[in-house]
């Protein structure tokens, strides 16, 4: 487990689902993204652009500032649109988590395929509840505005510590590190995933490679 | 004016350095990877494999010694079917004639049979054919596992060559401190780990011993069932490989196991909620092992058979005495073992108490035996004379049938007999013996000091110290055994395991999941009659048996010197390591009064840690009932004074090590030593150079001995004062009769009456109800919470569904981050727990 894990967790109403997960993860990806690397002669290289867009939410008393690029959007918003659909589909009590891992490459020769080591995992649990009435709703709305203030607070102090980061790649080297298939914006490598119930059990497939490994380690 | 010239010339204006629109960016310079090495996934796995291509004595010794291995299995297997197969006894034996035409000479071809009725053989016979497939399947697997390691090695290759620049030549010669000093300095360069800045000692050694130090101590809290009272047998151990590999099977990486992955257990197991569930889960888990187990049985039986055949017939045909020759058993391992220890520690240390155990051992020779033995070594050798005498006259009696072998035959009885006859100028003094093996072995349970001369000792230490061959049939017996201890015996345990990984279970910020009794806190798992009186705050339940927290602890730092512990820690082991220098320093000048007065042998302790040459001029008593404070604690102190070379070096060690620190008492405990010169001169520079840490650890394992000597007899005094308060602790602390000396108890069995047990040696222990435990005392309980903040939430009730949530927020109002404050090196975990006011001990035992 060489990698930062870090926890957030909100309580919110079955709409606000995808605002509250749009503004974290959109949020966390600001402060993970650069802009696009051109490189010059003998691995020097300037760095483009970024712009930052303000994004209203319509449920909660809430604005948060993502990178303006609609593509990087666009992914996330079919990623949240995805666990959305599948915390609704669940009829359980409406627990979720979705991570957002970041991770880098790493060539394997022949035999073994592409290593992915992830270096840092967001993981946002959320807790749907249901509200009876409109005062509820009322008050529901400005307090997780106020708390995903302070998540993004939390965000920014994490970020700001100082940690580990992968170094800056070389040209050749730049998509082990870098998601460079956005023309606007390049964030580091990202997988977004999501679990909709608390049970984290060691699935089939994992255990079974264990078993595997540990037969042939010495 | 217009042919003026000069060296100024105006200057173009030049705009074509950088292509328009991109001159005002910022250039930068990429890093890129330099190496491969940094943010290694699993460091657990990388470091096990550093060690592990250390101790193979690098790439090339690793490659060919598996190689030949593989090669050696094939041989194995396809001569021992050749030898059953393909050859005709009948003519080797001349039982059956051959007709040469040119001479009468049988040949060896002649003895072979065809290949094309040797083949169809071996295809009708059922059994040849199971076996070839077993060690088929056997013999592949060993195939893909060296092809893997090969691929998985050269990785760790580059890494040693690259990264540490250490060369595979010069690795045999280097020590495992050094390559971990290394590992250390480069982490500051390429972050393999990313957590934090530098890692320390302890990092590494808790990552490659992450489930050896669970194991270590869930056999130190006796919670392992591996000892069993048997009705004919008595009271025996049984814990083989089959079992050790299920239960780790079953704790750390198998199906559904407790561990999630190698570095974190699983979040549920944290918790106390719903422990009773989890140790139903659990107990089914174990029942489905079994079972399993219990199916493969003929399988496993049929490959621990041969295994055993593949790996034991080479040795039995090189040397036929191995077999009798002892080993330490694997319980002895476990049970001797520190907390973070590595393999070749703890093989070195008992290495070292080898000898002098089989020498006790050899102590207890069955009188019987003896007499019976020295009657049929008098006859098989009369026989055996006779026949040498004849075959020495006339040559021809050797080709008389059954002849010479009977002549081997003989040779062997009588070498078996002899074993039995004792040496007739071995003198008897097991007390000796048994604290040059305390020297080395560090372990050992009270009692048997001053009981060494007893048979129940040497059962006991039999325990540890068996028979190879034993070890052998205890191995072939496992297939049959494991799944009826698992089903019948683990189980029951299943609640007390649960409780166990959720209580001594710590994260460790870089490390992740580790056991508690790891991080050898004294605060946390001292135990007050091993030196950490009033300084440990562990309830009985926590802390841990046989002082090994302490003198794992010991062990560690002196291993370590580099290391830095904790502040209360360093107080710790600067304030032992300062009573045993002064110890050494002060013991002589006061001339000791037992000295005088006993005529006993001398300090074998002496004798053993620098050889024959001592001038072990030092006498004391050792008889027990004799020992005073002023005896015991002079034992270590004299047996340094005795060892002139080995006690500059620990003053040396010692300086140095504090020189590191900063500590002040260097200069006190260096006072008054003989060597002032040359211990003085020590704390410069000068002397950190030449000593390499070769010499460094060489006299490190003898420094730990005198320690551990020393903490032992402290303990001693300490015990023998407090007996009654020690007896009582323990009638707490387990329900085991036998656990209480017999000096306050009456016992039926007059055998055992006069032999008095200590209240550390693991016994078999009637499972303590945790169920009902759990319904504690008070008492207990607010103990527990004052230690709440560091450990996994103690078994909650079950109605915490809407109110633990809201404590939850209350508690962190951050949200819930699993690892604020990250900058505490040594940080421990502060997993948020559900409703710690519900927070229960699993089973509390009274203390005072």
């Amino acid at each position: 487990m060489n990698c930062r894990s870090e926890v957030l967790e909100v309580t919110v109403e079955a709409r606000q689902v995808d605002e509250a997960m749009l503004a974290l993860l959109h949020t966390i990806l600001l402060h993970r993204s650069t802009g696009k690397f051109h490189y010059k002669k003998e691995g020097t290289y300037s760095i483009g652009t970024v712009g930052t867009a303000d994004s209203d939410c319509d449920f909660i008393d809430f604005t948060f500032v993502r990178v303006s690029s609609e593509e990087l959007d666009r992914v996330i918003r079919k990623a949240v649109c995805e666990f959305k659909d599948a915390l609704n589909n669940s009829g359980s009590d409406g627990m979720g988590q979705i991570s957002l891992e970041f991770y880098q490459k790493k060539k394997s020769r022949w035999p073994f395929s592409d290593e992915c080591i992830p270096w840092e995992v967001w993981t946002i649990k959320v807790n749907v509840v249901n509200l009876a009435n409109e005062q509820e709703r009322q008050i529901c709305r400005e307090k997780v505005g106020e708390k995903l203030g302070e998540k993004v607070i939390n965000v920014v102090e994490v970020i700001n510590r100082n940690e580990y980061l992968p170094k800056m790649p070389t040209q050749s080297e730049v998509d082990n590190v870098f998601d460079t298939s956005l023309k606007d914006v390049q964030p580091y490598l990202y997988k977004i995933s999501y679990q909709i119930t608390d049970s984290l059990g060691t699935s089939v497939s994992t255990t079974m490679r264990r078993l595997i490994k540990d037969t042939l380690a010495l | 004016m217009a042919h003026f010239d000069t060296e100024y010339q105006r200057l173009e204006a030049s705009y074509s350095d950088s292509p328009p629109g991109e001159e005002n960016l910022l250039m930068h310079v990429a890093e890129g990877a330099k190496s491969q090495w940094h943010h290694i996934e699993n460091l657990d796995l990388f470091f096990q494999r550093v060690y592990n291509l250390h101790q193979k004595n690098g790439f090339t010794c690793m490659l060919l010694g598996e190689l030949f291995e593989l090669v050696q299995l094939l041989f194995v297997v396809c001569f021992t079917v050749f030898l059953a197969n393909c050859v005709d006894y009948d003519v080797l034996f001349a039982n059956k004639f051959v007709n040469h035409t040119d001479s009468s000479k049988v040949t060896l071809p002649d003895a072979l049979i065809p290949m094309d009725v040797c083949s169809k053989r071996i295809r009708d016979n059922g059994f040849v054919i199971f076996v070839l497939i077993i060690s088929g399947v056997f013999w592949l697997h060993r195939l893909v596992k060296f092809l893997y390691n090969v691929c998985c090695y050269w990785e760790i290759r580059s890494f040693y060559k690259n990264a540490l620049k250490m060369s595979m030549s010069e690795l045999p010669y280097a020590t495992w401190q050094e390559v971990q000093a290394r590992i250390i300095e480069i982490q500051k360069e390429h972050q393999i780990c990313i957590h934090k800045k530098e890692l320390t000692e302890l990092d590494i050694y808790h990552r490659i011993l992450r489930f050896k130090n669970y194991m270590v101590a869930m056999v130190n809290k006796s919670l392992l069932p591996v000892r069993f009272r048997l009705p004919v047998l008595g009271e025996v151990v049984f814990f083989t490989r089959g079992l050790k590999y299920n239960f780790e099977l079953i704790f750390f990486w198998g199906p559904g196991s407790l561990f999630e992955n190698e570095w974190s257990l699983k979040s549920e197991y944290k918790r106390g909620g719903n422990r009773l569930e989890l140790a139903d889960r659990l107990a089914s888990r174990i029942l489905w092992i079994g079972i399993a187990n219990l199916l493969l049985c003929p399988v496993i039986l049929v490959w621990q058979i041969l295994y055993a055949f593949f790996s034991y017939t080479e040795v039995i045909k090189r040397e036929p005495g191995s077999l009798g020759a002892r080993c330490w058993s694997l319980y002895g391992r476990c049970y001797l073992r520190h907390f973070n220890e590595l393999d070749h520690e703890l093989m070195s240390r008992l290495s070292k108490g080898y000898k002098a155990s089989s020498k006790y051992m050899n102590c207890f020779l069955s009188p019987l035996l003896t007499v019976v033995a020295k009657n049929v070594a008098f006859f098989a050798g009369s026989l055996l004379a006779v026949l040498i005498a004849l075959t020495i006259y006339d040559e021809d009696v050797l080709a008389v049938e059954h002849v010479l072998s009977s002549i081997t035959l003989l040779g062997v009885c009588i070498t078996i007999c002899r074993s039995f006859i004792p040496d007739k100028h071995m003198v008897f003094c097991p007390e000796q013996l048994l604290r040059v093996i305390l020297a080395h072995i560090h372990y050992m349970p009270d009692h048997w000091q001053g009981n060494a001369h007893r048979y129940e000792t040497r059962d006991q230490f039999s325990q540890l110290f068996q028979y190879k061959a034993v070890f052998i049939l205890e191995e072939l017996l496992s297939p049959v055994v494991t799944p009826i201890i698992l089903i019948f015996s683990l189980r029951r345990k299943s609640l007390e395991i649960i409780d166990f990984f959720r209580n001594f279970t710590v994260e460790v910020v870089g490390v992740g999941d580790t056991c508690s009794f790891a991080q050898m806190d004294i605060r946390q798992h001292g135990h007050p009659a091993w030196m950490s009186e009033g300084k440990t705050e562990a309830s009985i339940y926590q802390q841990a048996e046989d002082g090994k927290t302490e003198l794992s602890l010991m062990h560690f730092a002196i291993t370590n010197p580099h290391w830095q512990p904790p502040q209360e820690t360093t107080h710790f082991i600067s304030q032992l390591k300062e009573r045993v220098h002064r110890e050494a320093a002060g013991a002589p000048s006061e001339t000791h009064p037992l000295s005088l007065s006993e005529s006993e042998p001398r300090s074998l302790v002496a004798n053993l840690l620098a050889g024959p040459s001592t001038l072990a001029s030092v006498h004391f008593g050792r008889d027990s009932s004799l020992i005073n404070a002023a005896a015991g604690l002079s034992d270590g102190a004299s047996a340094l004074r005795s060892l002139s070379p080995v006690s500059s070096s620990l003053h040396l060690r010692g300086s140095l090590s504090m020189a590191q620190r900063a500590s002040g008492f260097t200069a006190k405990a260096m006072s008054g030593s003989g060597t002032d010169a040359r211990t003085v001169s020590s704390g410069s520079s000068a002397w950190e150079g030449q000593l390499t840490s070769m010499v460094l650890s060489e006299y490190a394992s003898t420094e730990m001995s005198i320690h551990a000597l020393y903490i032992h007899e402290l303990h001693k005094q300490q015990s023998r004062g407090e007996l009654s308060r020690h007896t009582w602790h323990r009638r707490e602390s387990d329900e085991s009769s036998d656990s209480i000396p017999d000096e306050v108890r009456s016992d039926h069995n007059p055998q055992s009456k006069t032999f008095p047990r200590s209240h550390t040696f693991p016994t078999v222990v009637s499972s303590p109800n945790a169920t009902s435990a759990s319904s504690s005392n008070s008492k207990g309980q607010e103990e527990e919470k004052s230690q709440s903040q560091r450990r996994h939430s103690g078994p909650a009730t079950d109605h915490l569904s809407a109110a633990g949530r809201a404590v939850r927020v209350a508690r962190v109002p951050m949200g819930g981050w699993a690892e604020d404050g990250q900058a505490a090196p040594r940080h421990h975990e502060s997993v948020p727990e559900e409703s710690s006011e519900d927070e229960m001990p699993p089973h509390i035992h009274k203390v005072t």
